[in-house]
């Protein structure tokens, strides 16, 4: 999977920032990876203090090996490897002291972890490319992918366009976001589509 | 359902999926790179064995569990036994300083390292921890988490 990422611009400006000491840009490579993170600490069945054990060891090590990362485009795959290696370890250390209880374990309704990491690639991708747009962009979406989405009159309303005009934004804004270097090579392919 | 609909609804799942991570895992993300700026080398667990004590004789009927870790950095080991009573270790090869016992909830604890490279906490600690060695000699070691 996740070899599309291999062109992702913005990815390879954050890892390069975030090496020369750049906060923000670490900031930001925590809040595009940490749903990934944090999701696949639920799908080993994890909570609570083991989810945060798990993350306090991913981050410690990412920011150790930011010097030596040679491919930023592999950063969301050694992700996922240390993530799930973690979660086994966590998983092992508990199981020498309390045992895992059954219901705690991902439902059998979850689909297999390749499609649902797809699927997270997918997801990482979009939110990326949708924090690339304009605030304008952003506000627009946010009250029409609400759920339920909010009523055109209440958009206008809420930031100031006539009625007649969210239609035409909405499109140019959905076009941005298609537009996102990362995520165009994703929605071309319909393997990733999500479910 | 038009292509910009189906993308609209994507994206909106998307962006709801990544506001269910709790605030507090993002803080302590963010607040990782705090350790970039020390000089700190990261030892990994590279041996953990389950012992079984041999009773003391006519003391107690069952055997005190006793585990054995070995953490590696580039240059020296922590070698760390747990017993019922007490963590202890030794810095191979040895180097004295300080070393915190971090336990994943509580305090952390602090006790010195002598000059053959032994330390001890009492009682051990119950859950996950790690151990973070300073040496006199300016190094930082972190081990990884292991759990009792």
């Amino acid at each position: 999977m996740i070899e599309a990422m291999r062109d992702d611009p913005t990815l390879v400006a954050l890892v390069t920032a975030a090496r020369g000491g750049d906060q923000d840009a670490w900031d930001q490579l925590v809040t595009r990876y940490a749903p990934l993170v944090w999701g696949i600490c639920r799908r080993h069945g994890l909570q609570g203090a083991d989810i945060d054990d798990v993350g306090a060891a991913l981050w410690l090590r990412l920011v150790e090996r930011l010097d030596t990362i040679r491919q930023p485009a592999a950063l969301p795959g050694w992700i996922v490897t240390t993530t799930r290696n973690e979660c086994l370890r966590t998983l092992r250390g508990k199981q020498r002291t309390i045992p895992v209880e059954p219901d705690e374990r991902r439902a059998d309704t979850d689909p297999p972890f390749d499609e649902w990491l797809l699927a997270q690639e997918r997801a990482t991708a979009l939110r990326a490319a949708f924090a690339g747009l304009s605030e304008r962009c952003r506000r627009l979406l946010t009250l029409l992918f609400a759920d339920p989405p909010t009523p055109y009159v209440e958009v206008s309303a809420t930031i100031g366009i006539a009625v007649g005009a969210i239609g035409p934004n909405r499109q140019r804004c959905l076009e941005r976001l298609r537009r996102d270097p990362a995520l165009a090579p994703l929605l071309d392919d319909p393997s990733t589509y999500r479910r | 359902m038009t292509d910009d609909d189906r993308l609209l609804r994507e994206l909106g799942t998307a962006v709801r999926d990544a506001g269910q991570v709790p605030e507090s895992f993002l803080a302590a993300g963010r607040a990782a790179f705090a350790w970039r700026n020390v000089d700190l080398e990261l030892a990994e667990l590279t041996e953990l064995t389950e012992l079984t004590a041999p009773a003391p004789v006519a003391v107690r009927a069952e055997p005190a569990p006793l585990l054995s870790f070995t953490f590696a950095a580039r240059d020296l080991t922590i070698e760390v036994e747990a017993s019922g009573e007490a963590l202890m270790g030794q810095v191979v090869p040895a180097r004295p300083g300080r070393i915190e016992l971090r336990p994943a909830h509580g305090p952390t604890r602090d006790e010195p390292v002598d000059e053959v490279g032994w330390f001890a906490f009492r009682p051990p600690p119950s859950g996950m921890f790690r151990l973070y060695l300073h040496t006199t000699d300016g190094r930082q070691i972190l081990t990884e988490w292991v759990t009792l």
